[in-house]
């Protein structure tokens, strides 16, 4: 059970306070309402870049890291296609500088041309480091323009290709800060060992004064229901052939989310898993498979991926593929197989809530999906999902018109 | 009244609590670290092996640790997995130059039964020809699909190059390690570095001390009966490198030298050298080569320790056509260190980030143990830490600068490139 307190700015601003008594370390946790979904088709990679940017100086602060590092605590980020989140450690009896640096980069940045110009340039780096210079790396890249059709998770966070990154000016920084950046479209958590009148007191004094602005309404083009089995093979030089399996799931507000949750860890996600265990260990088709879900908070993706063994054919391995899941549907889950799912869904909500920026991220994250108390009612979610569920759901979703495949095939540089 | 471009007042880290674990003897060279104080169900046991990459040729090392829970001969590895499974548990294995390590995480209800389970895999495992075949197949793939790797290929042959005056701690994987199984082989490394090869056990969780004395008993009966011995006063012949790889659109930099093992005088003044260098993110390789120059997406440097010496490299992947700018950067980056004072307020920086990074690794008893851990395995306690507290405090610009000049002189740089 994590306990919170929350409350509302004027400006709208949501803060969300955790007491921890326990630990001398603090946590800031920012996380702001925007993803790469919130970006146009011809100005992709955006949120990302914009991320980077916010720690090259705001409108009173040159540098972002340098007094946080002096008050002895550290920072990063990070951006998916949903949301920004943003994250600040230091020792409890210096958080007002984490407080200070948050709320002037919510207020306004920089905006200095060298900023933009070096981090175009790191981002580009980051692009190639992960996406180009790496076996398999640009497989995303190419699996969400064919899951996707029109919305916008058809395109990476890291952006669509360089070129979107390298066209970057500043005034479409400013637009994307100015619509983006502001206190009714942020999530703030402060956690440690730091009492309700204290963190109102502060945050007020720091984040009080912003102008609000509106919240923008997010107008998303709605995916159209996919009617038909889609499949790609790309060439690339890579050592062996690989498969992604991509099928559309449920959003993540709804009870369905959890249920394909649970189907994707009975098909894959440990080494008692239904395709591991046929597919690896007895048909030895593949040399590795996993299962996995997206997370996202439109209709996601639930994936299997793996390699294929040397001589295997992406035929033989449909086939088994295919079967796997039908078998699935046919039947559910034994008993012995759901409580070995939920006794590990159990265990490592445990060892998740012990972290205290797991516990100030996770806050804010359900926060945004309604209720912050959410985080605390997820595991009863999990737990009360059925065989019955999970066959319902099985039979929409594992079906060919409801699934992209992409195929890499393995060919000589 | 407040002002948005006047920093907060800052307070120095003043005290930091140092938890130490309860130690057992499991024999004379093995020991158990407890840390019984979690304030909720977790548990996680780590069982360390002298099974590290050092100890065999023909990745015989790293085969044998990958089949550890590959079956015995009542039970197939599908079995395994779905008993341990089913009590909710967490297996992770983890091997590194020195060192092998399996680690249990579960919740404390658990404890007692799993480690039966993995008792009983380890100790009976049988070496099915079926799952030594599969294992081979997917080490083989990895092998080749890291081959394409610029960071990979840069970080075994920097390795390799570093310690080449010492064959254990410089054999390199080939593809036909993982061609066939030598069972013979496999067989024998495993009795030796896994039946005969516990080193130590840490635990972190709240169980009962029945719990414990039970662990002695199941594992105590792999401890070493000699006490292991590793490489030291290694040397490397200075001279830079370049693997090609082909299709590669970065080169993968490690640039290195031996150093010294942890109970040396200069290791925590030189951590203090390392973290301005390149250990955080504001560090002068970051500021100049990523903030300044955006060639990388991240660049850093680092002490890597061993056993009986350490060593100190510095780590990137860069634009293809700035691997020679970036190496012009590095080095003037050292040579500024040697020529010039550190400024009071980077030194001011440095400090409080470094004690505030401190407080941080004690916080918790999982951070706690593995921080008792690092300086137990050198022989030494807490004192460490108090000494580095001490040091960090009082250090000053003139010691960076004479440990810049011992320590960062560009000609004595092992540097590798690949790309």
């Amino acid at each position: 059970m994590i306990a919170f307190n929350r409350f509302k700015l004027d400006n709208g601003l949501t803060v969300i306070h955790h007491l921890d008594p326990t630990t001398p370390i603090a946590v800031v946790n920012v996380l702001y309402d925007v993803g790469a979904r919130d970006e146009t088709e011809d100005r992709t990679g955006f949120a990302h870049l914009f991320e980077h940017l916010m720690f090259g100086g705001s409108v009173n602060i040159p540098d972002f890291d340098a007094p946080l590092q002096f008050a002895g605590g550290e920072s990063n980020a990070f951006t998916s296609n949903d949301i920004t989140n943003y994250y600040d450690t230091l020792p409890v009896q210096n958080i007002e500088t984490a407080l200070w640096l948050e709320s002037d980069r919510m207020l306004s940045l920089a905006f200095t041309p060298k900023s933009l110009e070096v981090q175009r340039n790191v981002v580009i780096e980051e692009f190639k480091q992960r996406y180009l210079n790496q076996p398999y790396g640009d497989v995303w890249l190419e699996l969400r323009p064919l899951a996707y059709r029109e919305h916008p998770y058809k395109w990476a966070t890291i952006g669509k290709e360089i070129k979107h990154i390298e066209e970057a000016e500043m005034e479409d920084v400013k637009a994307f800060f100015k619509a983006h950046y502001h206190p009714a479209n942020a999530i703030l958590c402060i956690a440690g060992n730091i009492s309700l009148e204290r963190t109102t007191e502060l945050v007020n004094k720091w984040f009080g004064d912003i102008p609000a602005s509106l919240k923008p309404e997010r107008m998303l083009p709605r995916e159209p229901q996919q009617k038909e089995y889609r499949e790609k093979t790309i060439e690339r030089a890579v050592p062996n052939d690989a498969f992604y399996y991509a099928f559309k799931m449920p959003e993540r507000r709804s009870f369905e989310y959890y249920v394909a949750d649970i189907i994707s860890d009975a098909l894959g996600r440990e080494k008692s898993s239904r395709l591991y265990g046929k597919l690896k260990k007895e048909l030895k088709l593949v040399t590795s498979i996993n299962a996995y879900i997206t997370g996202s908070m439109d209709e996601g993706l639930l994936v299997i991926d793996g390699k294929l063994s040397d001589g295997v054919t992406f035929e033989q391995l449909e086939t088994a593929l295919w079967e796997t899941l039908d078998e699935l549907n046919a039947h559910p889950l034994s008993e012995s197989e759901a409580a070995r799912l939920l006794i590990k869904i159990r265990t490592v909500k445990e060892f998740q809530e012990q972290g205290l920026l797991n516990r100030a991220m996770n806050l804010c994250i359900y926060e945004l999906l309604g209720d912050a108390n959410g985080v605390n009612e997820e595991n009863a979610l999990y737990q009360s999902v059925t065989a019955k569920h999970i066959q319902e759901l099985g039979k929409t979703m594992l079906r060919r018109e409801n699934c992209s495949v992409l195929r890499v095939k393995a060919i000589q540089a | 009244m407040m002002l948005r471009t006047t920093q907060p007042t800052v307070l120095p880290v003043q005290h930091i609590d140092f938890v130490k674990p309860h130690i057992f003897d499991v024999t004379e060279e093995v020991r158990l670290l407890w840390m019984k104080d979690v304030p909720n169900d977790t548990v996680r046991l780590d069982l360390f092996f002298d099974a590290g990459i050092i100890r065999g040729d023909k990745s015989i090392p790293a085969i044998v640790h990958s089949l550890l829970f590959s079956g015995t001969a009542d039970k197939s590895s599908v079995e395994i997995h779905e008993s341990i499974d089913a009590l909710g548990g967490f297996l992770d294995t983890d091997l590194s130059f020195e060192t092998a390590v399996v680690s249990i995480y579960c919740l404390r209800e658990n404890i007692d039964r799993i480690a039966i389970l993995v008792g009983e895999a380890i100790n009976g495992l049988s070496f099915r020809e079926s799952e030594v075949e599969d294992t081979l197949r997917s080490m083989g793939q990895k092998f080749r699909e890291n081959q394409q790797k610029v960071r990979n290929v840069g970080q075994q042959q920097f390795r390799k190059l570093l310690f080449e005056s010492h064959s254990d701690y410089s054999t390199l994987a080939e593809a036909s390690d993982f061609e066939e199984g030598n069972y013979a082989a496999m067989k024998h490394y495993f009795k030796d570095h896994y039946l005969h090869g516990l080193t130590r056990i840490t635990l972190v969780g709240n169980v009962e001390q029945d719990s414990v004395d039970a662990l002695i008993d199941l594992f105590g009966k792999w401890a070493v009966d000699r006490i292991p011995a590793f490489g030291k006063s290694f040397e490397t012949v200075q001279k830079r490198h370049h693997f090609p790889v082909e299709g590669a659109v970065q080169t993968a930099i490690r640039m290195g030298k031996i150093l010294f093992p942890k109970q040396h005088p200069d290791y925590i003044g030189f951590q203090f050298l390392n973290t301005i260098l390149g250990d955080y993110f504001g560090s002068r390789l970051m500021s100049n080569i990523r903030e300044d120059k955006g060639y990388t997406y991240g660049i850093g440097s680092v002490i890597m320790e061993l056993q009986n010496d350490g060593y100190f490299v510095i780590v990137t992947e860069v634009g293809k056509d700035v691997t020679e700018a970036t190496l012009t950067e590095i080095q003037f980056e050292l040579r500024r260190l040697q020529e010039e004072l550190v400024s009071d307020e980077e030194l001011e920086l440095v400090r409080n980030y470094m004690l505030g990074q401190l407080l941080k690794s004690a916080d918790g008893p999982y951070a706690m143990l593995d921080m008792y851990n690092s300086v137990d395995m050198h022989g030494m306690d807490l004192g460490f830490y108090d000494r580095a507290i001490a040091e960090i405090r009082a250090m000053q610009a003139p010691r960076l600068q004479e440990l810049a000049k011992t320590y960062l002189n560009w000609e004595d740089f092992l540097i590798v490139t690949a790309g």
